[in-house]
């Protein structure tokens, strides 16, 4: 972190400001997270990449929170899918669905 | 022919044997019970008038005579070596019999004792005289009952003095006979019982009265005619002679004509009368006045049959009253008077209508059909019309409680009609699309508030489960989880919540309803909740020990995309204060969790100012726009609405509703010029610093905007889109179980797992979706066959 945030932390500690009328004590945000992916959908499954894959969802585990388990993988040519959905199409054919490019696993969601 | 019929047979046969063997006194009984075992039944001897019973012991008497007779032979031990007699002693002792016979029928005197006279008739039976002497007794009973038919054959005779002089006559006969007889006794015990063809003393009475009075035409049809007459008297309310009737038809029973003479007659004169009297009544009464009238005549005819009718023709009689007042009219008295019944509810008169109902053939079977009819009519009506629409779900849970209501009180939790009733709800409910299960959700979310003081824990159990009643009716499901999702975010974001039992309850009752896949968003919901606890606790820590910490405290809700409700993103212009703790935040987070990026949702975050006025400090609690604007007067005061909206970026009709609540609504932290309950375009805001209230922390309530019907649209077609996903998941769910499955078997799995209504044509396009996709193929043998492709 720079200095320049401890800055504004600092400058708006009680009584320093008083002359200010209104002074923000908490902020109580909503962010929203989603795969930093391109495209939202699955190309091999065709469902959201945010929704777990359909085999997954076909499983309908008790207690479990959908696509917690369901991660997504980037290929290095930065195309997603679901880990599941890639991990068996690759068992045939070891190239990205969608670019043809020669499939290696960039990152993993997490 | 039922059982009932046959019973009836069996007692003419047994009546007929029991006279021809009657048996009346007392004393002959007792030395029976000494050899034979005797049923207490046959003790009692046959005589009407003396026992008002004997109608019903009939039926049990018939096994018995025969036995009986055979044993008597050989017990009567009277038996006396012949004295030898005077020459004319027959025609003497007879005539003293005759003499004492005839003093009886005509009320006199008898000249001798009944010692003696019993005496004589054993010795003349004893001398081989009894076959002579019932001769003559036979013929003098003949002679006096051929005597009397002359009272009852004049031209004009008033119905009631006939019927009279009938009984009158038929008394008098009886009282004879039974005196006579204790005279002949032992005629009766020897002679009678030793020749079968030969009937008792008392038996002969019978039948020669039968012969010479009753079987007379004329007689006969007036007896039976003044009967019948009384009796329609009585039903009209009259008074009439009871005892008179019962006695008269005590006689036909007796001479064992009451069926063939009487009971026909009888039975078409109520026919007749209740026919005219149902088609009359239907008319004039409405049906609750109808219903009582009909119980009020069944009660009336079996008070009949316990006064005076022969028990026999209970159930003819009973069953053409009641074909007559009810059968015939079954869907008359439903279309009539069902509707204002359960309108009421008017429980005792449908208890009523069930009980009456319950009797006849297809009357609960008519019952039940209208009932249905009557609440998918009613229930239509609640749900298809907008303007009800604020009071549907209540209107519904009360219909459903006061359905439930009657069924267990008035019509005894009859499953038919408990089937019958899920059946119109589920019809009636899903009649209007998608509105039922959006507004159950909202009727939930009232219920789930923060605020709702209506109701303790335990009500509010009791009313979930009753809306979830409701809730398995609708065929939807997937339209109520979208609103009920959008519900449940805003409890959880704005911690409006009530109880987090009542919510987790709710979540089990729907999981248990609709399986997990139903609800693992709405779960996911609440495990983001205390993840997001999670990281705000680890992000305070970090910035402790960054030592970033004091000033402004910031708490992020880290939403999963999906499992929450889509809201529109909204840029707006923060505070450079604020980016840079958002920014700060972000890295924090996506360095923990990577692959991931961070959408603000600026139209849901809150606020904690502090405000400086003259009167003092202030907290104030509001909307993140709200803050957004009161941040501004910080570095200017009287702003245009123009300088705020560019400042702030904030879309115009959101900035006006917020400039509306801080300077139009209750608490008036700016100042608008000119005044005015409207924001507009060339309005000007300053900083209130007069501004005052007694309480230290308010909060400012940001002004809703109303729900627009776009905004339910987009929720509605949400739910839509969604359907495809989920019909595929489906499929692919059934497949990887069953991993082959022909066409129909298939479709019909999936109809029992889908929550929402769906064609058939819809569900073979997303199975021809899942061939081209490799999830499943065609069986290359038969076509109709899938194969699951692992
Ligand atoms: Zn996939
Ligand atoms: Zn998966
Ligand atoms: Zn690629």
């Amino acid at each position: 972190m720079s200095g320049e945030d401890c800055d504004v932390d600092r400058g708006d500690n009680d009584g320093q400001k008083s002359d200010k009328m209104f002074t923000l004590k908490k902020w109580n945000a909503v962010a929203m997270w989603s795969w930093d992916v391109e495209c939202d959908t699955c190309a091999i499954c065709r469902v959201q990449v945010m929704d777990a894959c359909l085999r997954c969802q076909g499983e309908s585990k008790k207690d479990s929170y959908g696509k917690q388990d369901c991660v997504v993988v980037w290929g290095e040519c930065n195309h997603s899918f679901h880990f599941c959905c890639m991990s068996l199409w690759v068992k045939q054919n070891n190239r990205c669905p969608l670019c043809q490019q020669e499939w290696s696993i960039q990152r993993m969601g997490k | 022919m039922s059982a009932l019929a046959k019973t009836s047979i069996l007692t003419e046969e047994g009546g007929n044997q029991c006279r021809k063997r009657s048996l009346p006194s007392s004393e002959q009984c007792n030395k029976r019970s000494k050899t034979d075992d005797m049923s207490a039944n046959e003790k009692k001897s046959n005589f009407s008038l003396l026992n008002p019973n004997n109608g019903t012991i009939k039926t049990n008497t018939s096994s018995m005579n025969k036995p009986g007779a055979a044993t008597k032979k050989l017990i009567i031990k009277n038996f006396k070596s012949k004295p030898n007699l005077p020459e004319n002693y027959q025609e003497t002792t007879w005539s003293k019999l005759r003499e004492a016979v005839i003093a009886i029928q005509t009320s006199k005197a008898i000249a001798y004792s009944l010692e003696e006279l019993y005496q004589a008739v054993e010795n003349m039976c004893s001398h081989k005289m009894a076959s002579q002497l019932y001769v003559n007794l036979t013929n003098l009973v003949e002679a006096h009952v051929k005597a009397n038919i002359e009272q009852f054959l004049s031209e004009s005779m008033d119905r009631q003095v006939f019927l009279k002089r009938m009984d009158d006559c038929w008394r008098a006969h009886c009282r004879q006979m039974i005196m006579i007889r204790s005279i002949f006794l032992y005629l009766d015990r020897t002679y009678v019982l030793q020749n079968p063809s030969i009937h008792s003393i008392w038996d002969m009475g019978l039948d020669l009265f039968r012969h010479h009075i009753a079987m007379n035409t004329l007689v006969q049809t007036r007896t039976v005619d003044g009967l019948l007459l009384l009796i329609e008297r009585e039903r009209g309310g009259d008074a009439v002679d009871i005892s008179l009737l019962k006695s008269l038809l005590r006689m036909l029973s007796d001479l064992q004509i009451y069926q063939k003479a009487f009971e026909n007659k009888f039975l078409q004169a109520t026919e007749r009368l209740y026919a005219a009297e149902g088609q009359r009544l239907m008319r004039e009464l409405a049906v609750p006045q109808y219903l009582a009238h009909v119980e009020k005549r069944l009660r009336e005819e079996n008070e009949r049959l316990l006064h005076y009718l022969d028990p026999s023709t209970k159930w003819q009689l009973i069953h053409t009253v009641e074909r007559q007042l009810l059968s015939e009219h079954l869907s008359g008295i439903l279309s009539k008077g069902l509707e204002t019944l359960m309108d009421g509810p008017r429980l005792s008169d449908l208890t009523t209508l069930y009980n009456l109902f319950s009797r006849v053939k297809d009357g609960l079977n008519e019952l039940c059909n209208h009932f249905n009819a009557y609440i998918k009519k009613k229930g239509r009506t609640i749900v298809i019309e907008p303007e009800r629409d604020k009071t549907m779900v209540a209107e519904l849970l009360e219909f459903k409680e006061q359905l439930d209501h009657i069924v267990n009180t008035c019509f005894q939790r009859n499953d038919k009609f408990l089937y019958s009733m899920r059946e119109a709800f589920e019809f009636f409910i899903n009649q209007r699309q998608n509105k039922p299960a959006e507004l159950i959700a909202k009727f939930v979310d009232v219920k789930l508030r923060a605020g709702n003081k209506e109701a303790t824990e335990e009500e509010l159990e009791r009313l979930l489960d009753k809306i979830m009643v409701l809730f398995r009716f609708i065929h939807g499901k997937d339209v109520f989880e979208a609103f009920y999702k959008k519900d449940l975010a805003k409890r959880l974001l704005v911690g409006k919540s009530a109880s987090v039992d009542a919510e987790k309850s709710m979540l089990s009752k729907l999981k248990q309803e609709c399986g997990g896949g139903f609800t693992c968003k709405l779960e996911g919901m609440f495990k983001d909740m205390e993840l997001s606890k999670d990281i705000n606790i680890t992000y305070k820590q970090h910035l402790t020990a960054m030592k970033e910490g004091g000033g402004l405290e910031l708490s992020v809700y880290i939403l999963t995309m999906g499992f929450w409700p889509t809201y529109a993103p909204v840029e707006v212009r923060l505070p450079i204060e604020l980016t840079r703790h958002q920014d700060h935040f972000t890295k924090f987070y996506l360095a923990k969790h990577s692959g991931r990026k961070l959408q603000w949702q600026a139209t849901l975050g809150h606020c904690v100012l502090r405000a400086n006025f003259t009167q003092g400090n202030k907290e104030l609690q509001v909307s993140l726009f709200q803050a957004l604007v009161l941040l501004l007067f910080n570095d200017g005061d009287n702003l245009s609405f123009e300088e705020i909206k560019t400042a702030t970026n904030i879309e115009e009709g959101e900035l006006r509703r917020t400039l509306q609540s801080l300077a139009c609504g209750k608490a008036r932290v700016l100042t608008k010029a000119p005044r005015g309950r409207e924001v507009d375009d060339t309005d000007h805001f300053s900083f209130n610093a007069d501004f005052t209230n007694k309480l230290f922390r308010i909060k400012i309530n940001q002004i809703q905007m109303k729900e627009t019907s776009e905004e339910q649209k987009a929720t509605e077609e949400r739910v839509f889109q969604d359907r495809q996903y989920q019909i595929d998941a489906a499929i692919v769910r059934v497949m990887k179980m069953r991993k082959a499955l022909s066409h129909n078997l298939l479709i019909s799995e999936l109809y029992n797992q889908l929550k929402f209504p769906v064609k058939p044509a819809d569900l073979k396009k997303r199975i021809e979706s899942l061939i081209d996709r490799d999830y499943m193929e065609r069986d290359k043998d038969n076509p109709n066959q899938y194969n699951y492709v692992a």
